[in-house]
Parts: structure tokens; sequence; C-alpha cells
């Protein structure tokens, strides 16, 4: 008779359940982002002109006809305006907002379920919405101006001046974008705990001083976080300045000439180097926005 | 990430696999900027074909943007889909959709639908044109007369003069609507102005015919910055495009006139008082030239079949009912409420145009259907370029620039004409 051998583990089975749970997500990743991102990558080195072909390779002559193109330059400079302003804006408000919410008041809830509204808003609804405000024959903002007698006539917000043009887009987009890093950066608030605050109360600490104390230190993962999507949105912002600016120079941004390029010009070549400059501006900035801000936070 | 999916389709998309022949028990998409006919005209016409249509509308930018992906990718993603005027060239040299003369009779269409030659190219009709868009001018005759103007200007210095008359007068602070946003509506105001001062865009092999300071296109883009810059113009349009500028200018009451308005204008926006605080004030005027009536340029849309349609002959029969004169009469309005096409006011058949204006149902029809049996011309006789847009888009950024003073007209001609030479070379 063998006794049993207790001492020698059986080999686990392979287990099928963890890979098959995961593999629809995979392919779906590989099919629509990694594989056009490949596909993107590689062409952006080749002349893919639908009205000049046949495909051929051609270096970096798509990069450098792109950065020789003055609607490009123009478009690099309002899109570096719109991340600074957008950026800088959206997390300061979301800041400012997620403090606010983080108290306990009477219809936090309703308010939290407002701030979300224009986050929901497609961009161009947005963008059709502001017109409506900046407009400059019969907007808003110039209706109110005038009544209260702050101006004579009636104001060109958007078309004139680069930098206005830009801030008045830009303000659209950080309506847009400020709930989503409010929510964030209250999600950080949240997990702080009460005692933190408790013991600095007894220590004596001002509410100012716990806000630059222990407040904004510790929620510097939800702040990077928010940051992040604030510089993804605003490097491919599109909807707000083709509604309110159409393709004028003062106002379009570097998505609007991937398009112009790719789907009305049908040079893809170009239409892939440019998306690729902005998708490793996207990374480097984005990066560089974790580096600064971000901190492991433990409590 | 738009590029990148295109990128994708252009990788492992699949070759066109050539359309079925097939006529009947077929279901076929119809996808249009606009809303379908009355679902009573669509079920006649499956009953008496077997053709179910499935219809989706999507707007203009998006539906273009479609096209150009579905067929870059050759991949499937209409069987009948829009051919707009300007694009007739590009979509012709890369042979995106079917000849329509393999299906339709073209030719003995052409008398009857004055603008099928702009949807001709390489020889080929692109597509059908399905309404008889031109542009055109109206005038707010109502205040035309509080300044004192009786008889209306038949050239373009007694339409000048007369805009600043009604200034002068203190009738609108600004007389004149042109839309100055750096968008298609501008380019197409500037065609249809260069026409009115009797010169063209392009010549048949796409070089610029308006360089110089004595061409009629120098001409008319001075007369349109002039126009903002002297105050005809509200300053406010430098961001009002072309359909913004009509709905809350025009038909507000707030201007006098659009030099290159949309013609059906005054029966569909200007004459409905949901719409319109102008009703029956606003009229067309035969767009005022240089020593007379000038000519209309055309901007119709069409209706072509994509090379991957799944079922091309199908199509053609749904194209061939569709612009049939008795469903363009009917969509008009011409047959009673129940068969109108929402959206949809002048037919391009002249015989739907004839039958509306029969029965009163097209304000100012009888003038409408003279101006486009006879001024309403191509705005490129040669037919669009295959670069039109890259081209239109310099037109409408740099005459832009001009209204907003950034640039001087010569510089904004010389801009638009390098990028006519380079395309065209």
């Amino acid at each position: 008779m063998v006794a049993p051998n207790h001492g020698v583990r059986r080999a686990r089975r392979f287990d099928f359940l963890p890979y098959a749970l995961v593999t629809p997500l995979t392919l779906f990743i590989v099919a629509l982002a990694l594989l056009p991102a490949g596909v993107t990558v590689v062409q952006s080195f080749f002349r893919v002109d639908e009205l000049n072909p046949p495909t051929v390779f051609n270096g970096l002559e798509n990069f450098r006809n792109l950065f020789a193109d003055g609607a490009v330059r123009s478009s690099l400079v309002n899109t570096g305006l719109y991340v600074l302003i957008g950026v800088v804006l959206s997390t300061i408000l979301g800041i400012i907002m997620a403090v606010t919410l983080q108290q306990r008041f009477r219809g936090r809830s309703v308010l939290i379920a407002v701030l979300i509204l224009p986050w929901a808003l497609p961009g161009v609804v947005e963008g059709i919405v502001w017109t409506g405000i900046w407009d400059s024959n019969t907007g808003l903002l110039n209706s109110v101006l005038s009544s209260f007698h702050l101006i004579s006539d009636y104001q060109v917000f958007l078309g004139h001046n680069r930098l206005l043009t830009v801030f008045a887009i830009e303000l659209v987009q950080v309506w847009q974008m400020t709930p989503l890093s409010t929510l964030l950066i209250l999600a950080s608030l949240q997990n702080i705990p009460n005692d933190l605050y408790e013991a600095a109360h007894l220590d004596g600490c001002t509410p100012r001083a716990a806000l630059w104390r222990i407040t904004l230190p510790l929620a510097r993962p939800g702040i990077a976080i928010a940051m992040v999507q604030a510089v993804i949105a605003t490097l491919n912002v599109f909807d707000q300045p083709y509604v309110l600016n159409g393709s004028a120079d003062t106002g379009a941004s570097l998505t609007m000439q991937t398009y112009f390029i790719s789907f009305q010009n049908l040079d893809f070549g170009e239409g892939y180097a440019l998306s690729l400059l902005i998708t490793v501006a996207t990374l480097i900035i984005s990066l560089g926005v974790v580096k600064l801000v971000y901190r492991q936070v433990e409590y | 990430m738009l590029v990148s999916a295109i990128a994708a389709g252009c990788g492992g998309g699949g070759k066109s696999k050539g359309g079925s022949d097939e006529t009947t028990g077929v279901t076929i998409t119809v996808a249009l900027a606009t809303d379908p006919p009355p679902q009573a005209s669509m079920d006649a016409f499956t009953k008496s074909t077997g053709i179910t249509v499935k219809w989706t509308n999507n707007d203009w930018d998006s539906l273009q943007t479609k096209i150009s992906a579905a067929a870059t990718a050759k991949t499937y993603f209409a069987d009948a889909t829009d051919v707009d005027w300007s694009r007739v060239g590009q979509l012709g040299k890369l042979n995106w959709f079917y000849p329509m003369e393999n299906y339709l009779d073209t030719k003995a269409l052409t008398s009857e639908m004055p603008q099928l030659p702009s949807f001709t190219s390489g020889g080929h009709v692109v597509g059908i044109p399905y309404d008889a868009s031109f542009l055109v001018t109206t005038v707010n005759k109502k205040l035309f007369a509080a300044a004192g103007i009786t008889k209306m200007p038949t050239t373009i210095d007694e339409y000048t003069a007369d805009l600043r008359q009604i200034k002068s007068k203190g009738v609108v602070k600004y007389p004149l609507n042109i839309p100055f946003a750096a968008a298609e509506g501008l380019s197409t105001y500037w065609y249809q102005t260069t026409a009115a001062f009797g010169g063209t865009i392009l010549d048949g092999s796409g070089k610029p015919q308006f360089a110089t300071a004595g061409t009629p296109g120098f001409k008319a883009a001075q007369w349109m910055i002039d126009a903002i810059k002297q105050g005809l113009v509200p300053p406010g349009n430098i961001n009002v495009a072309d359909s913004q500028g009509q709905q809350t200018l025009m038909a507000k009451g707030s201007v006098a006139s659009t030099f290159a308005d949309y013609s059906g204008n005054v029966g569909s926006l200007y004459s409905v008082p949901a719409s319109s605080t102008v009703v029956d004030q606003v009229v067309y005027l035969s767009t005022p030239g240089v020593s007379g009536p000038g000519i209309n340029v055309s901007n119709p849309d069409g209706i072509g079949i994509p090379r991957q349609a799944k079922y091309p002959a199908a199509a053609a029969k749904f194209i061939d009912w569709f612009t049939s004169a008795q469903n363009q009469a009917d969509f008009a309005g011409a047959n009673g409420p129940d068969k109108v096409m929402p959206g949809y006011f002048l037919p391009s058949r002249l015989a739907g145009v004839t039958e509306l204006t029969q029965k009163g149902k097209l304000i100012g029809g009888q003038q409408l259907g003279d101006l486009l049996k006879n001024s309403a011309k191509p705005v490129f006789p040669e037919g669009a370029p295959s670069w039109y847009p890259e081209f239109s888009k310099a037109v409408y950024t740099n005459l832009h620039a001009a209204a907003t003073g950034s640039m001087s007209v010569d510089d904004a001609i010389k801009a638009i004409a390098s990028t006519a030479d380079k395309l065209s070379s």
C-alpha cells in the first residue's frame, strides 16, 4: 500500500477564465487603438495622398510640410494657448468648487447633479449655446453690457484679436471640463481622513492653513488626474473653435488642421503625421504634469 | 483619432466587391443631409419597386467625412448619398462614384435640369441634382422704400448707392448682410459677387482669373471688404456664417439686403412668421451686375452612387424616382402638406418649378424659374477642380482676415491666387 504523498503539491490547473474575461477588451483595444496607432506611426512617413497616388515612402517630408504650413504653425500657437488657459483655469476652478462641495450643506447633491450638466453636453451644442452669448450682433453679453451702459456700440469678441478669441473660446471648454475636474478632485478630498483636520484644529491650525497644508497636498493625485484630462481635452479641442470662430487663423486648433488636411485635402500622410505629433505632445505634457503634480499619498 | 481609425481601415479594408444588380426585394441605405420624404411616399416607392429604403440623415460636414472615410477605406457606407457641387471634381477624379450615365439617360435630363452640367467631371455625371439651389439677391422692399428708394437697382453701382442711402437716412444702421465668418458661405458669396462683376474665378485649367486689380474677382473682394469697412455691413459679421446671417439679420429686419442669398429663402424663411419679422417684405431681385442683371451661380445638392454600394442598380432606381418631376413638385408642396419633404423647396427640374409656380405654391416662383432657366450658371463652367476644398479654405480664411483688417485685400487676393496656382500646377 502506498501512502499518499502529502508533501508534493499537485500541479495547478491552468485557469483560462481570467484570460477569457480580458480577451474581448484586449481585442477591442488592439483593433481600435493599438493597430490604428501603429498604422498612423508608419504611414506618417509615407505620402498617402488620395489625389496624388501612389503611396510611397517619403521620410520626414510630411513633417517638413507641416512645419512649413503657416496655418499649422498658427494653430500650434493657438493650441498652446488653449492648453495653458484651459488647464490652469479648469484646475483652479475645479479645486475651488471641490473644496466648496466638500462641505456639507443643503442642496449639495442637487448642485453636484447640476454641475455635471455642461460636461454631459456635446461640444457642438456648447458652441452653439455660447454663440448666443458671444455673438457680436445679437449676443447676450453685448446686450447686458449695453443695458448697463458699459458700452456704446456692440463689441466684436471673436475674430479680431487672437488672444481674446482664444480666451473666449477656451472659456467655453473650461465650462465643459471643470465639472469633471471638480469631481476628480472631490473624490480625492473625500479620501482624506477627518482625523487629520481635527488634529490640525487642536494644534491651532486655521482653515486656510489646513487648506494649504492638508487638503491640497493630499489632493495631489486627484489634481494630477484632473490636469491630465484637461491637457488631453485642450490639445484635442475642435468643436468649440470650429463652431464659434469657423476656420479662421485666430482660433483654429491643431485637430482642426488634422481634419482639413485629412478629410478636405485628402492628404492622409500629412494628417497621420500631424496626429502623431499631437499624440506625442499629449504624452509628453501629460507625463510632465504627472511628474510635477502627482505624489503618492498614504493616510 | 479619426485619422487613426481611417488608417486602420486603409490597412485592413477590403476591396470593393462590386455591387449587386438586384433591384427587387433589397434594402438600400440612402444617406443625405436632410430629412426623408414622407413615409407614405417611401412606402409607395417600396410597393412599386420592391426596394426598401433605409434613410440616414447626417449633418453635411459629418456626411462629407463619412463619404471620404468610407471611400478611402473601400468599405460600404451607403447605396446613395450626397454629391455636393463643390466636390464633383474631387469625387470624379477619385472615381469614388458610379457614372450616372450608366443608369439614367443623363443627356435627356440636361434640358430639364439646367444645373446637371455642374455635376459632370471628366465627361461623367457623378450625381444628379435633386434641388436647384443658386444664389440670388434679396431685398427688404419696406426698408428700401423707407429710404425713399422706389426703383430697384439693376447695377452694382446703383445697388451700392441705395445701400448708402438707407444707411445715411438712418433706416437701419447696417443695410447689407455679408457672412464674413471663415466658412464656405463666404467663398460662395465672393463667387456670386465676382459673377455679378462679370467675371469667373478660375479658367478651364484651374488658373486664377482674379489676381490683378482690374479683374472682376479682385473688384468683388474689394467691394465686399469696403462694405464692412465703410459700415454697410455689421462689424460683428466677421463671425456670422451665411445661414446665421439670413436667420438673425435678414429675417429680423436688421439689414435691408443680402447680395448672395439662397434661392428659396423668401418662401421658406422670410415669409414664415415663426422665423421672420419681415413677412411679405422681402423679395428676390435680379442680381445687380456691371451694366444690368448679372448671372446667378449655382450651388445645388446632388445624389449619387458610391462605388462600394451594395445595390447600385436599386440605388439608381431610387434616384430616378427621387428626382422625378412629379415627386419633386410633391416634396416641395405643390400637392398638399402630406407630401412635403421637410426642408425641400426648389426642385431641380424645371417642370417641378413650373408646377409649383402655376399652383401658387412657390413665393417668387415665376422669377426663380426664369433665373434658374436663364441665368443660373455653374461657379466653375469646367466643373469644380479636384482640389476645390483646399482652394475654398484659402478663399474664406484670407477674405475673413481681410475683413478683420489683419491683411489687405491685395494680400488676401495674392494668397488666394497663389494657392490656386500651386494647386493647379
